[in-house]
């Protein structure tokens, strides 16, 4: 028994411990002149889709929930924020090249339609993120719009 | 007690020094670098050898490329998965310090897109659709590698297939004149012509 209230205590003492270490926030709300909206027309009803389910780990800028304070959901947060940004930025689509801007506008088809994205543990929390099969289908087609309005520059 | 907090702050030190990794997502490193920094290898040109092609692995490239196409074209999605990630690899070891001012830039603008679609071929072994939609971006990559980098040597077909790409169309470069399409595979082998020679 007192191996086990041991144990307790040193978790219970690593898990305030850990509460120390904070990742840095993405945050940055200046519209770039790289953002997708300068870069391709993109539809209010499909921009507002893309805001509440794409640009948390997608973007510059993150909405943060209070639980997103305490770790190690923190950190959670901060490595799907990291990799998103690596695969797919938003704010920074005009920066590249032709060929990729297609690239990167069929993959959003293409995960939309197979329900890969928007990752299933961030539908779970944010239910607005639930696309429904028109909002998939509105994407998917401006998705395809854009990489077919690309393909006469390319 | 002395015990216990002991043991107490080794393994805060513990925790501490592990996660001070994690710190802070680099913000800033949020764009792809379409430069060249990333290579490392620091190889000096020999000022005897002529700066041709030869420098560029194209003909690996292109074998890479037409082992990924051929299994497709037989439906066999993880042998096309097997050529994606060797693609990759091969690709990953270029060295852009030996070619000139004008293929480093068009080579930049290619590497990344032509990178990540053999990552996602490499990993959709089992979702050949989606190889397929891979292959076709991969593909105009390809035809225009060779038109900066050549054709390695030998002859080679630009086809097209109007039914491809959910009808959009579609283009592959072949070493073989008969058409074996690789986004339609058994279901029709021979949709497609030859648009263009490139000897």
């Amino acid at each position: 028994m007192k191996i086990i209230k041991r144990i307790l205590l040193i978790l219970a003492v690593g898990f305030i411990l850990i509460q120390f270490v904070r990742p840095g926030k993405n945050n940055n709300t200046n519209l770039t002149a790289s953002d997708i909206t300068n870069t391709l027309h993109v539809p209010d009803s499909v921009l507002s889709i893309l805001k509440v389910a794409c640009f948390d780990c997608h973007s510059n800028n993150t909405r943060y929930p209070w639980y997103a304070n305490f770790q190690p959901v923190g950190w959670f947060m901060a490595n799907h924020i990291t990799n998103g940004k690596k695969r797919l930025n938003f704010n920074e689509f005009g920066l590249l090249p032709i060929r990729r801007q297609q690239s990167k506008l069929k993959s959003i088809a293409s995960q939309i339609n197979d329900n890969d994205m928007p990752l299933p543990s961030y539908k779970w929390i944010h239910h607005d993120a639930r696309l429904s099969d028109n909002n998939k289908k509105l994407i998917i087609e401006w998705a395809e719009r854009s990489m077919d309005s690309l393909s006469q520059k390319n | 007690m002395k015990k216990l907090i002991f043991n107490l702050l080794i393994v805060s030190g513990i925790i501490i020094s592990c996660n001070n990794q994690n710190k802070t997502p680099d913000i800033q490193a949020s764009k792809q670098p379409d430069s060249l920094a990333a290579t490392k290898e620091n190889k000096k040109v020999d000022s005897t050898v002529p700066n041709t092609n030869a420098a560029f692995p194209i003909k690996d490239i292109l074998s890479g490329y037409f082992s990924l196409k051929n299994a497709l074209a037989k439906d066999n999605g993880n042998d096309a998965a097997a050529a994606g990630n060797s693609l990759l690899s091969t690709l990953n070891k270029i060295n852009t310090e030996a070619l000139n001012n004008e293929q480093q830039k068009i080579y930049a603008g290619l590497q990344d897109d032509l990178k990540e679609n053999a990552e996602h071929i490499g990993k959709n072994a089992g979702k050949i659709e989606h190889q397929r939609e891979h292959f076709e971006m991969l593909s105009k990559d390809l035809i225009d590698l060779v038109k900066t980098f050549g054709n390695g040597g030998q002859t080679l077909y630009k086809d097209f297939c109007p039914m491809a790409n959910n009808s959009k169309g579609a283009s592959w470069l072949s070493e073989f004149k008969e058409i074996k399409n690789p986004y339609m595979g058994s279901k029709m082998p021979g949709c497609g012509s030859i648009k263009e020679e490139i000897k």
